[in-house]
């Protein structure tokens, strides 16, 4: 009984070859064009305010003119003026220099404190709490905080160093401290973060594995280097990408504490970008440095992606293996 | 007897217990040390991260020529509030903060519009085009604002109606900022989690796709909201360097240009500059002590993204 009124359902519902075909474009058609209405009110500011500024930068960089007066056109004369300008060089210099101390600081700090953490649990949560405060400052904050800590006159560092009964350092009249004054803001800023996000990347290490290495008697430096250092691995180059793109747009500080200087040597290479095109007026060289930034930046990225690839491809390999 | 356990190598002790507790008592006075050792780490990078905030309270409780003396001084000798009055009467500073406010929730608000509805059509609806859409969008995930600083200035200052009114109004501050391809990534990837027979079954009942995204899909959502609303207003007030390009007048700044903006060309006065930073960093602490737990789950959002 039910088995008839079912199969008669069934034949109602069954449709011929073409109207199933063209049954089913019509959903298709439905589906789709409610999806590009979904991304809609997205794609129209990600087209203008990114897609359309990153051509319109490369465009630019043969421009010179074009913030307060319309842009004129100069061929290839921007890029042979900073291919000899040696503030260029100097800035990118600058930069790596920051971005590899920086980062070598940084993580080395964060990786022990990760460790400590790790092992010692009482007190966890304070410590966390405490190394994560400096993250809620803005950059521009964090760089006015070692303003008052470089300072000559009443800076926390030359307080203690008259306290200890030493000289005075005067940081911003020499650029190697200068620079590296720059980095220890951002290692300041950024040990928190970086700790916890090793400390997560420990605790994701199967306790099994740990025991056991512990059961076939390895010792606590064997284990770490022979365990928790393979296995954190991929994690640890995928944070030091990240790390360098983060770091190598670093402005805030450096406006904050030095302004590029003494003599350029903290003259990084969006502070060069920011120069050129709203402090000296020569924008066309701000333009090409843009583009420069941008080459450098979406080489990072590219890399990154294909790292996190090649990392997929290998586990698939080992799945189907 | 004997035999064996010579050559199992056990020393055959007369007093087998004081030898055990003799390398017991070792073992922990070695375990003490090494804990005590990892504590005074801890607590050394504790007071390093702290106490530059701490700090930062002395100066901004002298006045400015009382912060030159030599020797140098640690604390105040009385407690001067005059930098903080100063800071909120004669500088824009409430101006700023309510600018940083306006700022920072315009863009938190519409980018959670925009990026919940594209996250989930890269998640869940089927489309030609797709794939290549969003990778599209994922190659721009790095783009750097300072490498297109000069053609957003353009745009927003030549839109037109405008004619360079795009500078110094709001919408010219927080529109170029709402399109980080992040937030899309990141709401792709939570959907992406949801069980997909959720969205199909509603499909089938006749649902329309956005009465499933508003009843079914936002619901579900709401933690990954909570953590890219709380990532993107941080992100956002704490930035620089697109309010700085983008605001020439001081009543357009936001409460970090501002604040950047006391620092003098030749001469600063740090009392007021280190009130400033105080009066700017206690409300952030405190919302933080808060909601702890989502400020450390949003910030860890930015750098798990894998």
């Amino acid at each position: 009984m039910s088995a008839v009124t079912t199969e008669g359902a069934w034949d109602e519902l069954t449709l011929s070859p073409e109207a199933y075909k063209r049954a089913s474009a019509r959903y298709r058609r439905r589906v789709s064009s409610k999806g590009y209405l979904f991304l809609l009110p997205y794609f129209v500011p990600f087209l203008a305010f990114l897609v359309v500024p990153v051509f319109w930068s490369l465009w630019l960089s043969f421009n010179q003119g074009g913030l307060l007066d319309s842009a004129k056109f100069v061929g290839f004369q921007n890029w042979r003026e900073i291919a000899q300008d040696s503030q260029l060089t100097t800035s990118i210099e600058n930069t790596a220099k920051y971005v590899v101390t920086a980062i070598f600081m940084v993580f080395v700090l964060a990786f022990l404190l990760a460790l400590l953490l790790n092992r010692y649990r009482r007190g966890g949560n304070f410590f966390k709490l405490a190394l994560y405060t400096p993250l809620l400052a803005p950059l521009v904050l964090v760089g006015l905080i070692w303003q008052f800590i470089a300072n000559y006159d009443f800076g926390l560092l030359n307080l203690i160093l008259t306290t200890i009964g030493l000289g005075r350092v005067n940081i911003f009249g020499n650029g190697t401290y200068a620079l590296l004054l720059i980095v220890c803001a951002e290692v300041w800023r950024g040990l928190g973060f970086w700790t916890l996000y090793f400390l997560a990347s420990l605790q994701n290490i199967p306790d099994e594995l740990l025991d056991a290495a512990r059961v076939d008697g390895a010792k606590g430096i064997q284990r770490f280097r022979r365990v928790t250092i393979p296995l954190l691995k991929p994690m640890l180059l995928f944070a030091v990408v990240l790390a360098i793109i983060a770091n190598f747009q670093v402005f805030d500080t450096v406006y904050v504490l030095t302004q590029g200087g003494p003599v350029q040597s903290t003259s990084t290479m969006v502070w060069f970008i920011w120069e050129r095109l709203f402090q000296f007026q020569q924008t066309g060289q701000g333009y090409a440095a843009a583009v420069i930034l941008l080459g450098i930046i979406l080489f990072l990225t590219a890399f990154s992606f294909w790292f996190l690839g090649s990392g997929e491809r290998r586990r698939e390999r080992k799945t189907q293996a | 007897m004997a035999v064996d356990s010579a050559q199992l190598g056990i020393p055959e002790d007369t007093s087998p217990h004081a030898d055990y507790a003799r390398a017991a008592r070792r073992r922990r006075s070695v375990e003490l040390t090494k804990g005590t050792v990892a504590y005074v780490v801890l607590i050394l990078f504790a007071v390093i991260a702290i106490g530059p905030f701490l700090y930062l309270l002395s100066p901004s409780f002298r006045h400015s020529y009382d912060l030159l003396t030599f020797p140098p001084q640690w604390l105040p000798k009385s407690l001067y509030w005059g930098n903080f009055g100063a800071v909120l009467h004669q500088t824009s500073y409430l101006r700023w903060g309510l600018n940083t406010f306006i700022f920072a929730t315009s863009v938190t608000l519409i980018t959670l519009a925009i990026d919940t509805l594209a996250g989930y059509a890269f998640a869940r609806m089927h489309f030609p085009g797709r794939k290549v859409l969003f990778a599209i969008v994922i190659s721009c995930l790095m783009i750097p604002t300072a490498a297109i600083l000069a053609p957003l200035y353009i745009i927003v200052s030549s839109i037109p109606g405008w004619t360079h009114a795009g500078v110094n109004t709001y919408p010219g501050m927080v529109l170029p900022m709402v399109c980080s391809p992040l937030g899309v990534f990141m709401m792709r990837q939570f959907m992406l989690t949801l069980p997909e027979g959720l969205v199909e079954a509603a499909r089938l009942d006749g649902a329309g796709e956005f009465q499933i995204f508003r009843k079914i899909v936002l619901p579900l959502m709401k933690p990954a909201i909570v953590v890219l609303g709380i990532f993107t207003f941080m992100f956002q007030w704490t930035n620089f360097l697109w309010p700085l390009a983008i605001t020439t007048t001081d009543s357009m700044k936001t409460l970090t240009v501002g604040v950047a903006s006391l620092q003098g060309q030749f001469v600063t006065n740090y009392g007021w500059l280190s009130a400033a930073a105080v009066m700017t960093m206690i409300p952030i602490i405190i919302v933080f002590l808060i909601f702890q737990k989502w400020f450390v789950q949003a910030s860890m959002a930015g750098a798990l993204k894998q």
